[in-house]
């Protein structure tokens, strides 16, 4: 019998209401040496990735978090009961740092959609018809133009976030230039108690730089600041 | 750059897009993405989807929406294959 | 765990924007990590490994691109080279683009998800 599992949390802070998972599952606490794993029952090999069971596991995770902050598991863990207690034995030392890192904090998330000034074009060189190869090299010349234009503004434009809510944040995880127009995707983790600070500095913030486009989305588990697997960051040299 | 949701957000062309979307990416960006990784093993799936067929890399439906797409595939292809022909009696 | 002003319960996690359509249209993109997690258990062996490769080709052929670009820029190069250049450019990116097809594999396949290190591409 495989389980589903959907977070870690300190012992004795596992909520005590009765949650509902993933198939309509009853959620219910395993506990392994002073933490807590929530998890389901689960019967098949694979989870389906649909919009029902992406909304259950959120579900569970964010009914946990307004008890406690947890350690949320990315979707589809599934294993079974030896197997979590093995990794929580494995990882109780990261385990308890992590949980130290995050105690009392959510995760907040800004990303920042920019128009971005329009690449300079260049002066001279009318597109060569019968040169296909020099016009294909021209191209590209734009397109790295374009996308070394975009990673500049998301420097300076993640400078600038942090100049707003730098003080208030315990840890930030930027993606810079995700996508064409997507620039920034700031995840920050923050103590509860300076949540409405933090959204007072982000309303000033828009209103700072109007032609920038918001989406601020929270609070949620800290899902970003998550990951515990040293031995790869130890391996490739990756700080 | 097409999306992978073009195919399964069913919209009779041009309705606005639901704030409901863009909660479900935002929480799919975070599930799915990020949070701890236990396991090396693969243990997600896409139920009853033939991803070829539908040439996506991902999709994100219930399984009957995207049934509903193939039905109605189907029926678009019944449709115009039967304008080709000449034509004969209705069913 | 009790709950005060300075420890106030959070709420739902609310989405915040003025843009809704815009913000949906870029996070699309959002879940394009999950195709390598998938299809690595799906994949034959052959596939992989014509993933593997096919990813360091890209990396290279970007480098390559960039490299051009540089020189055709630095002025050291005549008419004919740049023409050269971006001919052998062109034919390096068709050629790619016939063996992802041949494995069935998309763009979006090349960037293999290597956690910290990110995306090679």
């Amino acid at each position: 019998m495989k389980l589903y599992a959907y977070c870690f949390t300190e012992d004795g802070d596992a909520p005590s209401e009765s949650l509902t998972g993933i198939g309509g599952s009853q959620v219910r606490v395993l506990k392994a040496e002073g933490f807590s794993v929530l998890v389901s029952n689960f019967s098949a090999d694979t989870v389906p990735v649909n919009r029902h069971n992406v909304l259950a596991h959120s579900a569970v995770i964010q009914r946990v978090l307004a008890h406690t902050t947890p350690l949320p598991l990315r979707f589809g863990a599934l294993a079974g009961e030896e197997q979590l207690r093995n990794y929580v034995s494995a990882k109780h030392e990261a385990l308890q740092e992590k949980f130290d890192s995050i105690r009392g904090c959510i995760e907040m998330n800004v990303k920042l959609i920019s128009q971005g000034a329009e690449v300079v074009a260049e002066p001279h060189l009318p597109e060569p018809a019968d040169k296909p190869g020099t016009a294909f090299l021209v191209q590209k010349k734009r397109e790295i133009l374009g996308s070394e234009t975009r990673i500049a503004e998301a420097k300076r434009l993640t400078v600038w976030l942090e100049q707003h809510v730098g003080d208030l944040i315990k840890e930030a995880s930027i993606e810079q230039g995700r996508t064409e127009k997507l620039i920034l995707a700031a995840s920050h983790l923050l103590e509860r108690g300076v949540l409405e600070q933090y959204r007072a500095r982000l309303k000033a913030a828009r209103e700072e730089r109007p032609e920038l486009h918001f989406l601020v989305s929270g609070p949620w588990a800290p899902y970003s600041f998550a990951n515990i697997e040293l031995e790869f960051k130890s391996q490739f040299g990756v700080s | 750059m097409s999306s992978p949701f073009d195919h399964l957000i069913i919209t009779e062309g041009g309705e606005p897009v639901d704030e409901v979307e863009l909660s479900l990416l935002e929480t799919l960006d975070h599930v799915l993405n990020r949070g701890l990784v236990i396991a090396g093993e693969i243990t997600i799936s896409v139920a009853d989807i033939d991803l070829v067929f539908l040439g996506l890399n991902v999709l994100l439906s219930s399984v009957e929406t995207a049934n509903e797409v193939l039905r109605k595939r189907a029926v678009d292809d019944e449709r115009k294959s039967a304008v080709d022909e000449t034509p004969h009696t209705q069913e | 765990m009790e709950f005060s002003p300075e420890n106030p319960r959070p709420a739902e996690p609310e989405i915040e924007t003025s843009h809704v359509e815009e913000f949906v249209e870029q996070l699309r993109c959002v879940t394009d990590s999950l195709p390598s997690r998938i299809n690595i258990d799906a994949q034959s062996v052959e596939q992989g490994l014509a993933k593997l490769v096919l990813t360091l080709i890209e990396f290279i052929r970007r480098l390559l691109e960039k490299q051009a670009v540089r020189r055709m820029e630095g002025g050291d190069l005549s008419p004919e080279q740049i023409e050269e250049l971006g001919l052998a450019l062109m034919r390096l990116e068709a050629k790619l683009q016939e063996l992802k097809a041949q494995f069935g594999l998309a763009d979006e396949d090349l960037n293999l998800d290597l956690g910290p290190i990110g995306r090679l591409i």
